[in-house]
C-alpha cells in the first residue's frame, strides 16, 4: 500500500462504493415508506369501495397480475364474527374488531390490515408486509447495481487518471535519478502542478547550496594541492642536495635545511585541517562559556618563549573579566595564531600587546603590536586563504588570518584591523557576542 | 656562467641556488618581479629561471616585459603551475621552456645547459675548438683528449670564451659573467684565471687584445 496510486485508487473506489451503498440504503427506507403509504392508500380504498358499493369484483383486487403472495386478501364477517366471505378461505386471517389500519403476524407471515365497518358487517382488506419490502428493495437494487457494475470501469478510468496526474512526480523522479553526482543545474521547474512545484523548487534550493559548498570545497582543495606543491619542492631539493652533500659538514647543513622544510610542510598541514575542521558544517564541537581574559593569559605565557627568542617584549595590556560562549579551542587557536603573527612580525625589541575584555554586549579579544603593520588597501585581501602581503620574507602559508576568521564566523563574530601601537604596526581586533 | 634565479619561497630558492652552485653556476636571486625586472635591465645572464608566483609584479609580466625590450636571454620558467593552458601562456609569452614544481635538480641543471647551448647555437652538447673539448655537463675539459684539470673559474673563463669564438670580451664583461652580486671580485682575478689556462692549454689559446680583452681565435 506504498504506492500513492494504490492507495488513491483503494480509496477512491472504496468512497464510491460507500456512496453508493448509502444512497440505496436511502432509497430503501424512502421507498418502503411511500410504497407503505401508497399500499395502504390503496387498502384503504378496496375496503371502502366494498363497503360503499358492494364491489365484489375480486379479479380487479389482484391488478398487474399479481404474484399470488401480494395479493389482496379481503374477508367480510357478519356481526356474529362468522365469515361471510374469504378470498382465500384456505389460511383466514383473523377477525380483528379496531377499524383502521393494524400490523398483524399470522402464521409467520407479516401483514398489514385495514378494518372498515359496512353496518353489522365487518370488512377487511389485508396484505403481505414482504410486498412492500420487495418493492423498496427492488428500487434499492435498481441504484446499487449499476454502480456495481460500472465500479470496474471506474476503477480502470481512476488507474489512468491517476496515472496521467502522478506523471509529473514521475518525471522528476526521472530527472533525478538520471542525473551524476556532479550535474547540480536545477531540475526543470517548468508546467509542473502547483503540488509537485514547490517540492521541486525545494530541491533545486538544496541543489544550489551543495553547488555552493561543493565549488567552496573544490576550490579549497585546488588551493590547498597547489599550496602543498611550494614546500613539497623545497623538500625535493633539500633532500636532493642532502645526498650530494660531499662532506659531514655539507649533509649536516643539509639536513637542518630539510629539518625546517619538514617543520613548514607539517605546519601547513596542520592548519589546512584546522580550517577544514572549523567548517560551520563540520564543527561538532559543542559551545560551552569560555573566559576570554583566561584565555589571553594562558596564550601569552605559552608563547612567552618565542616572544623571548626573537627578542620581542610580549605583554598583557586591559585584561578584563569577559565571557562567551563558544569553542574553546577554536578560540585557543585564534588567539595562538595573531600573537604568533605579530610576534613573528614585529622587529627585534618590538612590542606586543595581547588585550581581553568586555565592551557593552560583546567580549572582544585584541591583539597589538608596533611591526610593520599592514597596509590598509591589504586589510581586506589578508583574509583570503594563501594571501601574503606582497614582499613578505621568512615562512608563512598565508593561512593564519584565514583561520582567524573562519573562527570568529563560527562565533557569529567579526575581526577587524587596524593600527597597532603609538600609531604604527597593527592591532586585530576581535568582536564576538558575550554571554 | 651566471644565472638569474626569480623566485620568492625562500627555502625553494636557496635550495635552487646551492644546487646549481655545485653544478658550477654563479647564481643571483631575486625575490619579486620588480627586483626580476631590474635584474634583467642590467646584468648579462646565461639563463633566467623564473617563477610565475611573484609579489610585486607577476612572472608572466616580467617575462613579456623581457622579451619586449628585445632581451633575448634564455628563460626558463618553474612554476606550480601544472593545467596545459598555462604552459601554452607560458610559452606563448616568450619562455624557452617550461619546469613544472616539483622538479629534479639534475633535471634542472641539464635544462640549463640545454638553453645555454641552444643559445650557443650548438647541437652538439660538447663544445669543440682546435684541439680543446669543453663538456659543460660533467665540466671536463680535454687537450688533445687528455683531460685538464681546471678549477671552477677557470672553467667558466674558457667557456665564455669559446662560447663565441673570435669576440673579444672585456674584463668587465668576464667578470659579470663569472662572478655574482655578493662575491667579491679581486683586481686582478680574470688575470690570474687567464695566466692559468694558458699555462694549461697553450700560451697561444688565448689571445689579449690589449686595451680591449680577451678572445679565443676563431679557427
Amino acid at each position: 500500500m506504498s504506492s500513492l496510486r494504490t492507495r488513491l485508487l483503494v480509496a477512491l473506489l472504496g468512497a464510491v462504493l460507500a456512496a453508493g451503498v448509502i444512497a440505496s440504503a436511502a432509497t430503501y427506507y424512502g421507498a418502503r415508506a411511500e410504497v407503505g403509504a401508497m399500499l395502504d392508500e390503496e387498502l384503504r380504498q378496496v375496503a371502502l369501495s366494498l363497503r360503499d358499493h358492494a364491489v365484489l369484483d375480486l379479479g380487479r383486487l389482484a391488478p398487474g397480475g399479481r404474484e399470488p403472495a401480494q395479493r389482496v386478501v379481503v374477508q367480510i364477517w357478519d356481526p356474529r364474527g362468522v365469515a361471510v366471505y374469504l378470498s382465500n378461505a384456505a389460511t383466514p386471517l383473523p377477525l380483528s374488531r379496531a377499524p383502521g389500519f393494524s400490523d398483524l403476524t399470522h402464521e409467520g407471515r407479516q401483514w398489514r390490515m385495514f378494518t372498515a365497518r359496512s353496518g353489522p358487517q365487518t370488512i377487511q382488506v389485508a396484505q403481505a408486509t414482504s410486498v412492500r419490502t420487495e418493492l423498496a428493495a427492488g428500487a434499492a437494487l435498481r441504484l446499487l447495481v449499476p454502480i456495481l457494475a460500472v465500479l470496474p470501469l471506474l476503477a480502470v478510468l481512476v488507474w489512468f487518471i491517476l496515472d496521467r496526474g502522478l506523471a509529473p512526480l514521475a518525471r522528476v523522479a526521472r530527472a533525478v535519478g538520471a542525473r551524476s553526482p556532479a550535474s547540480l543545474d536545477p531540475l526543470p521547474a517548468a508546467g509542473l502542478p502547483g503540488e509537485v512545484r514547490p517540492l521541486v523548487e525545494a530541491l533545486n534550493g538544496l541543489l544550489a547550496r551543495l553547488g555552493e559548498a561543493l565549488t567552496v570545497q573544490r576550490r579549497f582543495a585546488a588551493d590547498a594541492a597547489h599550496e602543498l606543491r611550494t614546500p613539497l619542492t623545497a623538500l625535493a631539493l633539500q633532500i636532493q642536495l642532502a645526498e650530494r652533500a660531499g662532506t659531514d659538514a655539507d649533509r649536516a647543513a643539509a639536513l637542518t635545511k630539510l629539518k625546517d622544510g619538514v617543520k613548514r610542510a607539517s605546519r601547513l598541514v596542520q592548519q589546512l585541517l584546522a580550517l577544514a575542521r572549523l567548517e560551520p558544517e563540520a564543527s561538532e564541537t559543542p559551545f560551552a562559556p569560555v573566559a576570554l581574559d583566561a584565555l589571553a593569559r594562558s596564550v601569552a605565557a605559552e608563547l612567552a618563549p618565542i616572544a623571548a627568542a626573537r627578542p620581542v617584549t610580549l605583554a598583557l595590556g586591559r585584561v578584563e573579566p569577559a565571557t562567551t560562549t563558544g569553542n574553546e579551542d577554536a578560540l585557543r587557536l585564534l588567539l595562538t595564531n595573531l600573537v604568533d603573527n605579530a610576534i613573528r612580525y614585529a622587529p627585534a625589541g618590538g612590542r606586543v600587546e595581547v588585550r581581553a575584555f568586555a565592551h557593552g554586549a560583546d567580549a572582544v579579544l585584541e591583539v597589538a603590536d608596533d611591526g610593520p603593520g599592514i597596509p590598509a588597501d591589504e586589510r581586506v585581501r589578508v583574509f583570503d586563504r594563501f594571501y601574503r602581503v606582497p614582499g613578505t620574507e621568512g615562512p608563512g602559508s598565508g593561512l593564519g588570518l584565514a583561520i582567524a576568521r573562519q573562527v570568529a564566523d563560527l562565533h557569529h563574530g567579526r575581526i577587524e584591523l587596524a593600527d597597532g601601537l603609538g600609531g604604527r604596526g597593527l592591532t586585530a581586533r576581535v568582536v564576538i557576542p558575550a554571554t | 656562467m651566471r644565472l638569474l634565479l626569480v623566485e620568492d619561497d625562500p627555502m625553494i630558492g636557496e635550495s635552487i641556488r646551492d644546487g646549481l652552485a655545485q653544478e658550477g653556476f654563479t647564481v643571483d636571486w631575486v625575490r619579486d618581479g620588480a627586483a626580476a625586472d631590474a635584474a634583467l635591465g642590467t646584468e648579462p645572464y646565461a639563463v633566467v629561471l623564473l617563477d610565475l608566483g611573484l609579489p610585486r609584479k607577476d612572472g608572466l609580466d616580467v617575462l613579456r616585459a623581457a622579451r619586449a625590450r628585445r632581451n633575448d636571454v634564455p628563460i626558463l620558467v618553474i612554476t606550480a603551475r601544472d593545467a596545459v593552458a598555462d604552459r601554452i601562456r607560458g610559452l606563448d609569452a616568450g619562455a624557452d621552456d617550461y619546469l613544472v614544481k616539483p622538479f629534479d635538480l639534475d633535471e634542472l641543471a641539464a635544462r640549463v645547459r640545454a638553453l645555454v647551448r641552444r643559445a650557443e647555437g650548438r647541437a652538439e652538447p660538447v663544445v669543440r675548438h682546435g684541439a680543446i673539448t669543453l663538456n659543460p655537463a660533467t665540466r671536463e675539459v680535454h687537450l688533445r683528449g687528455k683531460p685538464v684539470p681546471l678549477s671552477g673559474r677557470e672553467f667558466a673563463l674558457l667557456h665564455a670564451l669559446l662560447a663565441r669564438p673570435g669576440v673579444v670580451l672585456s674584463r668587465a664583461q668576464l667578470e659579470e659573467r663569472l662572478y655574482g652580486w655578493d662575491e667579491e671580485v679581486g683586481s686582478n682575478a680574470v688575470e690570474v684565471h687567464i695566466h692559468n689556462l694558458r699555462r694549461k692549454l697553450g700560451a697561444g689559446t688565448i689571445r689579449n687584445v690589449r686595451g680591449v680583452g680577451y678572445t679565443i681565435p676563431a679557427e
